[in-house]
């Protein structure tokens, strides 16, 4: 027979694994009850304190020696998925759901306080939404593509495997692309996008600096020991 | 390195990576909380901003539309046709905006509650003509 003494107890490795995947399981789901709350946006002080319980658990499981995803692991998946439902949720407002009276105050709203390419002739283009230059090539490549597969990206790097820490640096790099493309955009075409706006360029990017997860995640990505994920 | 040191490491992070590692979980923990923040407080700040709870969503979304094409006449139609054409379709500024290839609005920034006063004072202006 096996034995470990890692939790302290001595068990069998088969207990050990059993004790580690359910406390693994119980962790999770706080910690994803409390991410679907926090990537609604407004719903997100609900979540808070549930995700920050599945945190306490991990920490704790971790502590007793049980098998369990790394914190830094378990952060940096939920929160590439948080960040990616956030903006999923704001640019799918605008492309699909232009005309609902919730978009139009708040998108709106968002565009005569922040960046007027989401105010200045809203709706006027036959796809309807957002009409700054470039605005809605952004939400066309970037929605099904970067988004969406960061998010499936992110549910594999939480399962540990290879293929979800592969994937989340593709789409993390995908991130760079973005910041980089956007800010030049916003820059560029900036008399369309902060003539006129209550709280331009600052208040913009005190809105978005927090935006930068994927950038916090990739140096942890290249330089955590790949041999803790599995095919 | 001893083995105690490297058995505290959180699994994953090899010692040459533990400190770079330690920081960035607090960067991460630093934007997990900004971005519920400001998730949860936007559009409550943003509503109370534009005058709402004294004006509803519906008002607000016409204070809008009035500034965008400089007309007091404009309203924001609710519930929106599905399948409609887009709303600001074919329709032009009363105000001369500036255009070119770097078009530039000419409309004012917003003041707190302004979009109240605005609504008022036009109430008024027009039952002072009836």
């Amino acid at each position: 027979m096996v034995t470990n003494t890692l939790s302290g107890n001595t068990t069998t490795y088969d207990d050990h694994q059993e004790q580690s995947r359910l406390a693994q399981w119980q962790a999770d789901k706080w910690l994803m009850a409390g991410s679907f709350f926090m990537g609604t946006a407004i719903l997100g002080l609900i979540g808070l304190p549930l995700f920050l319980r599945g945190l306490v658990l991990q920490v704790r499981a971790q502590k007793v020696g049980l098998s369990v995803r790394p914190i830094m692991v378990t952060l940096i998946g939920y929160l590439v998925i948080v960040d990616a439902a956030l903006n999923s949720f704001g640019w799918a407002l605008d492309m699909i759901a232009n005309h609902t009276l919730l978009a139009r105050v708040f998108l709106m709203a968002w565009g005569n306080m922040f960046d007027a390419g989401y105010f200045w002739h809203y709706n006027e283009l036959w796809i309807g939404g957002a009409t700054a230059p470039g605005e809605k090539a952004w939400e066309i490549a970037l929605l099904p593509i970067v988004f969406c597969m960061r998010m499936a990206a992110g549910i594999g790097f939480l399962q540990m495997k290879r293929w979800g820490h592969q994937w989340l640096i593709v789409t993390c790099w995908f991130g760079v692309v973005i910041w980089v493309g956007y800010v030049a955009n916003m820059t560029i075409f900036a008399d369309v996008r902060y003539s006129g706006v209550v709280f331009p360029v600052i208040g913009w990017w005190l809105y978005d600096l927090f935006y930068i997860t994927p950038f916090l995640a990739i140096p942890y990505l290249h330089t955590v020991n790949r041999e803790i994920f599995t095919d | 390195m001893s083995e105690s040191s490297t058995d505290k490491l959180p699994l994953g992070t090899t010692p040459p990576y533990a400190r770079m590692h330690k920081w960035l979980q607090r960067g991460l923990l630093v934007c997990l909380a900004a971005l519920v923040l400001e998730g949860a407080f936007t559009f409550p700040l943003l509503a109370l901003w534009y005058g709402w709870p004294t004006l509803s969503l519906q008002e607000i979304c016409s204070e809008f539309l009035k500034i965008q094409f400089a007309d007091d006449k404009k309203e924001c139609v609710y519930p929106y046709p599905l399948f409609g054409p887009p709303e600001g379709a074919g329709q032009t500024a009363a105000r001369q905006d500036v255009w070119g290839v770097q078009p530039k609005p000419l409309y004012k920034r917003v003041e707190f509650g302004e979009f109240i006063t605005r609504r008022d004072a036009r109430l008024a202006r027009q039952a002072a003509a009836e």
